[in-house]
């Protein structure tokens, strides 16, 4: 699939160095094409059933917020460089099933995101995997992926 | 009137039938105490000096004799049994218990003659020694496979254990069918290893946890650290460092990390500098000056409830060493992260972000923080002078928890799953694994073992139990390490001249929980910084945490051992 003009794009990322060129590349997209950014962080805690105690309600809403707040660092960046139709949005659960999710709901044309790098990454995806993921999305979501390098 | 009449009647008759029936009790002894039979009394120990419990005494007139009298040896070790009438020739004693070799007392006779005139007898103390059957090494590799699991992460801890305890159940129960070595033991021994007192006092503690949590005090802290710093980040991470470490000594160091590492990320990213400068150091801080009370890390629950050590004793003991060796670690950490403070000041501050970290950073119920603090203040009150009443810290916890929740009247369900019973049946699940290895005799091997490498001294002893701990705590889970060597530890501070002080408990106390920061997957609370810092985009790798960590480690368990060496061999200290 070709971009041809998106009416809005998405960019999935945790936020951190990893993801830095990922945004980048989501601004200057948005910048070129002159259409809404919105940048999309999915929460998930699977790691927390290793831990030995479980406060678990508020850890949730702990994590979310550090979500809200690396989003919001993304989106004041974006408005620093230019783009005027930016927001974020935070969601808790599963990753693909998020990204999936949400692709299909925005009816976004252009999702933004990682690429694992050969070798170790700490991609949510493994390398293999990531293509699968990103080919079924395409079909599904009728939309265009542009993977970043990490 | 006549209402109030019957009842003093009723009364009356009810008085003198409690001294009708003191009175025939009191005879009816009198009558048995004017003919008291002859006992023959004695104590049965391993090779550790332990006592040996449920071990079958049989009295027979020979080795291969009619049994004449059995009775069983009790929690100290110790049986009397009463002799027949007519005394026999020769009397000989059998003891036998599963997982020992038998053990044969042949009476003497001027023994069999002070029992024939309705004396009693005290017979010499008789060590058992454990023989390695089939079931030793079952119950060996279910506790190794229990560690693995642990370690590699491919069950749950939980899982891991109940498996284990489980596997150990049905080799007992199921295993005699094919052939009785398999027998470890049965489920009343396997549960009479459980330590309640630990599972009580980890149950209050985590309902005061789930209260206190909600407050927003953690993440009130973390901002007032950045508002005393004013941009200083060496300061913010001093106080970071000090603010972690508190907070772990009475709270789980789990829950402070949870709570604490999502602000500390705002914080740092708010401030530019990279989040692992401020994280990798208050998680080190946390595994630091846990051990300084008894409340403060599981292994010195664990720890503290085994050896009969106090709130006081961890609190005189351990919290110089833990001092020291906070001191040590702000300082390595201020230097190792250098670089980063440096990048942080051209980075700049972001003001917006500050403010809206500002927002968020209150406390939420200031109600329930003002209760918890009240509550907490008397627990504390309690841990400190409740030992001059043999008031146990399980008990404490229990009344603290329960007095919190009436007072602010929570929703108990809510509370209830506030508690992690996952964790609670991890460690019942626990003690009864660690009581199999115990029960076949593996515990006794690795004492003796270790007993025979340093002899009788004490600052050998020291060492050897402080590094082998903080070492092996930095590969394999800290909690069923340390539930394992208690007994061992046990064993030698009764063998090496010196160490009745209890000194090597707390040499243990420090291995543990000091050796979790050598590596990534030492500690729970490691484990759980990394997981968030991940999720924000600033993984910890196992060889980044290692880089940094090991010589943290290194360091900390070195000058809170040097504390315990003058404690202990220099100022002459001890554990009461």
């Amino acid at each position: 699939m070709t971009i041809s003009q998106p009416r809005h794009i998405v960019c999935a990322v945790r936020g951190g160095i990893e993801s830095r060129d990922t945004v980048t590349r989501a601004i200057d997209l948005a910048l070129e094409t002159g259409v809404g950014l919105t940048f999309f962080h999915v929460l998930d805690a699977e790691f927390l059933e290793y831990a030995t105690i479980g406060p678990l309600s508020v850890v949730y809403q702990e994590l979310t917020e550090m979500g809200k707040f690396a989003m919001m660092i993304l989106r004041d960046r974006a408005q620093r460089r230019g783009v005027e139709r930016v927001d974020y949005v935070v969601r808790e659960g599963n990753i693909p099933k998020q990204l999936r999710l949400f692709a299909i709901e925005t009816h976004a044309d252009v999702m933004v995101m990682g690429r694992p790098a050969t070798g170790e990454s700490r991609n949510v995806f493994k390398e293999n995997e990531f293509d699968q993921f990103t080919a079924e999305l395409e079909l599904q979501g009728g939309l265009k992926i542009i993977a970043v390098p990490e | 009137m006549r209402k109030s009449l019957s009842c003093i009647g009723l009364l009356a008759a009810l008085v003198v039938a409690i001294a009708l029936l003191l009175f025939f009790t009191w005879k009816a002894g009198q009558a048995q105490d004017s003919h008291p039979q002859p006992l023959i009394v004695g104590r049965v120990l391993d090779r550790q000096s332990q006592p040996v419990v449920g071990a079958l005494v049989t009295v027979r007139a020979s080795p291969e004799g009619e049994i004449l009298e059995q009775g069983n040896t009790q929690a100290d070790g110790r049986y009397a049994v009463a002799v027949p009438a007519s005394i026999p020739e020769r009397l000989t004693l059998i003891i036998e218990r599963s997982h020992f070799k038998p053990g044969q007392v042949n009476l003497d006779a001027a023994s069999i003659q002070k029992l024939r005139s309705g004396q009693s007898i005290i017979v010499p103390d008789l060590t058992l020694a454990h023989v390695i059957n089939l079931a030793f090494w079952i119950a060996t590799l279910i506790f190794c496979g229990v560690l693995v699991l642990i370690a590699t992460g491919t069950l749950h801890n939980t899982l891991a254990a109940l498996a284990g305890a489980a596997l150990i159940f049905a080799f007992s129960y199921l295993g005699p069918i094919i052939n009785i070595n398999f027998f470890i033991f049965t489920f009343p021994i396997g549960i009479s290893y459980v330590d309640w007192n630990v599972i009580f006092l980890i149950m209050g503690m985590m309902i005061i946890i789930a209260v206190v949590e909600r407050t927003g005090i953690f993440q009130w802290l973390a901002f007032t650290a950045h508002r005393l710093a004013r941009g200083r980040i060496w300061l913010l991470m001093g106080i970071l460092m000090v603010i972690a470490g508190v907070t772990s000594a009475f709270l789980d160091n789990v829950t402070t990390m949870l709570l604490m590492t999502p602000i500390t990320i705002q914080i740092s990213l708010a401030l530019g500098i990279n989040p692992l400068a401020l994280l990798l150091p208050e998680v080190m801080a946390s595994n630091v000056a846990g051990i300084s009370t008894l409340i403060g890390t599981p292994t010195n629950i664990l720890i503290g409830s085994y050896a009969n050590i106090s709130f006081n004793a961890f609190l005189v003991n351990q919290t110089p060493g833990v001092l020291l060796a906070m001191a040590g670690l702000i300082i390595y950490s201020e230097f190792i992260y250098r670089r980063e403070r440096i990048a942080a000041r051209e980075a700049g501050i972001s003001d917006l972000l500050l403010e809206k970290l500002a927002e968020r950073a209150r406390i939420t119920e200031p109600d329930h923080l003002r209760k918890a603090a009240v509550v907490g203040a008397g627990m504390l009150f309690l841990f400190i002078f409740g030992e001059r009443i043999h008031l146990l810290p399980s008990v404490t916890a229990l009344m603290g928890a329960t007095a919190l929740l009436i007072w602010i009247r929570p929703d108990i369900e809510e509370m209830i799953e506030a508690v992690d019973w996952t964790t609670l049946v991890f460690f019942i699940a626990l003690f009864i694994v660690v009581g199999a290895i115990q029960e076949v005799g593996l515990i006794s091997l690795i004492a003796d073992a270790i007993g025979r490498v340093v002899g009788g001294n004490l600052l050998l002893a020291m060492l050897v139990v402080t590094w082998t701990s903080a070492v092996l705590s930095t590969v394999i889970a800290n909690i069923p390490f340390t539930a394992a060597m208690l007994p061992v530890v046990g064993y030698l501070t009764l063998t090496v001249p010196g160490a009745d002080t209890k000194v090597l408990f707390f040499c243990l106390s420090v291995g543990a929980a000091l050796g979790g920061n050598g590596s990534l997957i030492g500690a729970s609370a490691n484990m759980v910084t990394s997981g968030i810092s991940e999720r924000a985009g600033y993984p910890i790798t196992y060889m980044y945490f290692l880089k940094k960590g090991f010589p943290a480690m290194l360091l900390t368990v070195t000058l809170a051992l040097i504390w315990l060496l003058l404690r202990f061999l220099v100022l002459g200290g001890s554990a009461g």
